[in-house]
């Protein structure tokens, strides 16, 4: 349920043309009777054109390309290491408010954190793997297929000297005589 | 200029980042094409006459402790016949032979990634396949295996296979 509006409210609305069209007339019809009403209606008339002309006088005066072009300036201008500093420019203040100052020392942080982030990955990168040394991580022997033929055998595994496990095939047979 | 000075060091530290990656994994593959390029790996052959009868352990054996466990834990002497030293060469058999007259004949097939050997092996007389026809083994270097169970001369022959026997693995 809508709150009853207060009649400067209405006259706010208004003037900004957001009532109702029968709340509209109604209001229309007041102000006629109202010398009050129509004063404050022209007081805000006044106060509104009076913004537009500053605004439209100021973006008159912006010279767009002349601020890109300062700026370009300013970024491909070389360094000036503090010895060769111009007398003239000595004569600054050591210390001065920098606008966006935050934003620097925010581009600042996140630049020290790719930098900390690229100098692990480089260490990752650089630390000698494991998995890329020729000396085998696995130990021992193991039998993958073994084929006895018509003889009877056994494969074992038999601890060796580090803990490994070698593997050792058994077979029997019957003593060969030499050929 | 102090963002832009940042992005430069950005810049010139991945930049490093990416030469090493390429770098290290440049390494990685310079020692896979090398596995798989290898030319020929050493091995030595142990042909031990095994005996159940009280005697000498060859004092050359000592540090195999796996010859004092089962199953070779019942021999109570072990003489070294032989100890041929030959070269393996991917796809090419190599030939020693036993006291017994068969022929151990040892091919290495290939060197898997992780640097072990994976070996065939066949005993055998000449043109015969009586005895063991086929043994592939895997085989990290320096460690052996055993093929044993021939019986010669009153004893049992231990025969053990270490390939690339001056490599100790870790």
């Amino acid at each position: 349920m809508d709150s009853p509006k207060t009649h400067d409210e209405k006259l706010q609305m208004f003037f900004d043309g957001e009532l109702a069209p029968e709340e509209e007339a109604a209001v229309r019809r007041s102000l006629e009777g109202s010398a009050e009403g129509s004063a404050q209606l022209r007081e805000w008339e006044q106060l509104r054109s009076a913004m537009k002309n500053v605004a439209s006088d100021w973006a008159g005066e912006l010279d767009s390309d002349a601020l890109f072009a300062r700026i370009e300036n300013e970024i491909s201008a070389p360094v000036v290491p503090i010895e060769q500093t111009a007398p003239e420019q000595t004569a600054l203040p050591a210390l001065r408010v920098v606008p966006g100052g935050r934003e620097r020392r925010v581009w600042g942080g996140v630049a020290t954190g790719f930098a900390a982030a690229a100098a692990i990955f480089l260490a990752v990168m650089a630390w000698p793997e494991p998995h890329l040394d020729p000396t085998p991580i696995a130990r021992g022997s193991e039998v993958l297929e073994a084929d006895f033929g018509s003889n009877t055998g056994t494969i074992f595994e038999v601890e060796g000297g580090a803990g490994e496990s070698l593997a050792v095939v058994w077979i029997d047979d019957e003593e060969v005589g030499l050929p | 200029m102090s963002l832009i000075r940042h992005l430069l060091v950005i810049a010139v530290l991945l930049g490093a980042s990416v030469a090493t990656g390429a770098a290290a994994q440049g390494s990685s593959l310079a020692r896979s094409d090398r596995a798989s390029t290898i030319s020929n790996v050493p091995a030595e052959v142990l042909v031990i006459l095994a005996k159940e009868e009280a005697g000498q352990i060859d004092p050359q054996l000592a540090k195999m402790t796996a010859l004092r466990r089962p199953p070779f834990n019942s021999f109570r002497s072990m003489k070294i016949l032989s100890r041929p030293k030959l070269k393996l060469t991917p796809g090419k058999d190599a030939l020693v032979s036993l006291p017994n007259g068969r022929r151990m004949k040892l091919t290495l097939l290939r060197v898997m990634p992780d640097g072990r050997y994976k070996v065939k092996a066949a005993i055998n007389r000449p043109d015969k396949s009586d005895y063991l026809p086929l043994l592939q083994v895997v085989a990290s270097p320096g460690d052996p295996f055993f093929v044993a169970g021939q019986t010669y001369q009153g004893g049992t022959l231990v025969v053990g296979v270490i390939v690339d026997p001056k490599k100790t693995a870790r």
